[in-house]
């Protein structure tokens, strides 16, 4: 269960964040998740709302961004998707490639309420 | 309406600041912290006792069990004769930078040279948390087959030593030693690696010196 170590660490980065940048009530928290990152996504959404309360996170929303764990392939060069084809370039066969993307775990963005203009 | 503040920082930013913290101090104080991780049953107890009398009477060694709820291994490493504290960490599948900075503490640093994390046996999550530790070793034994850097590559991608524990049963296993080394330097070229027996204590001089000049390194540096 890393988690819910996970969680109540953004938690914590986020109400940090809010408190340096003087933002009172925040309407969702965006994540970010690598499709090849140790993250489940549905694990991450259970801790998240079980952590929040107590805190100024309380009634947010959580949104989860994830991202594509794509890969390019060292023999051939052609970029395809890691986890679709179980890591073997569905061109040449190599299992040889670099990550692009896919390993990231980020807070992404929050969403605030606009002042409504007087 | 909402507006959208981009924020952009990875999750495991205030874990490796912490980190980054903690290694810095243990330099400071030329006091070497090894995180070793491994799979439960690797062996991983056995090692640290043929290692501790390796180093007898050079390096003064501190361990910090961290297996979960019991102090079976803490007491015989303890009769090993090093100083040791049990970490209970309640069903946890990793220790973080802060934990491991408790674990020091309750250890008590002044006295020793060497502290070794003995982390949770798992190869996945203790991959993720840096520790703080000035170098990372991991033990991978025969009877867990050669497969495992393709099953769980963050923990070889990680870790600066690869023990392969177990040598005295190879010839029982379909372990193939070059395809798990192959498989291992492909994921981290600069991986050094140790194929030992802390049965026999063959290999474990090997890694000993490994150890010692790690140790030397950082207390130089």
């Amino acid at each position: 269960m890393h988690e819910m170590t996970l969680a109540i660490s953004a938690i914590k980065s986020v109400i940090e964040f809010a408190r340096d940048n003087d933002i009172d009530e925040i309407d969702t928290v965006v994540l970010e998740i690598g499709e090849l990152s140790l993250v489940v996504p549905q694990y991450m959404e259970d801790a998240y709302y079980a952590a929040v309360p107590g805190t100024m996170l309380e009634h947010t929303k959580l949104r989860m961004d994830i991202v594509p764990g794509n890969g390019i392939c060292r023999d051939c060069g052609k970029v395809y998707n890691i986890i679709e084809h179980k890591g073997r370039c569905p061109v040449c066969g190599s299992e040889s490639k670099d990550i692009l993307s896919g390993e990231e775990f980020n807070i992404k963005e929050l969403l605030v309420l606009e002042d409504e203009p007087e | 309406m909402l507006r959208t503040i981009e924020i952009k920082e990875s999750v495991f930013a205030n874990n490796d600041r912490e980190a980054d913290a903690l290694r810095a101090e243990l330099k400071g104080k030329g006091l070497f912290l090894l995180n070793l991780m491994s799979s439960p049953g690797s062996g991983k107890t056995t090692t640290l006792v043929r290692t501790l009398e390796a180093l007898r009477g050079e390096l003064r060694v501190g361990i910090m069990e961290a297996d979960i709820d019991s102090d079976v291994d803490a007491r015989t490493v303890q009769d090993a004769g090093a100083k040791t504290v049990q970490l209970h960490t309640g069903g946890m599948c990793h220790l973080t930078a802060g934990m491991t900075r408790q674990g020091l503490e309750a250890l008590g640093t002044e006295d020793i040279d060497l502290a070794i994390l003995e982390n949770i046996g798992n190869l996945v999550c203790p991959a993720e948390f840096d520790t703080g530790a000035s170098k990372s070793a991991m033990i991978l034994s025969v009877p867990e087959g050669d497969d495992k850097p393709l099953k769980y590559p963050l923990m070889f991608t990680v870790c600066d030593c690869l023990i392969i524990n177990k040598m005295d049963v190879l010839p029982y296993f379909d372990f193939d030693l070059d395809a798990a080394c192959e498989r291992a330097r492909r994921l981290n070229p600069n991986i050094e690696i140790i194929p030992i027996s802390a049965k026999t204590g063959e290999g474990v001089e090997k890694w000993a010196d490994w150890l010692r000049g790690q140790v030397k390194a950082w207390k130089e540096k």
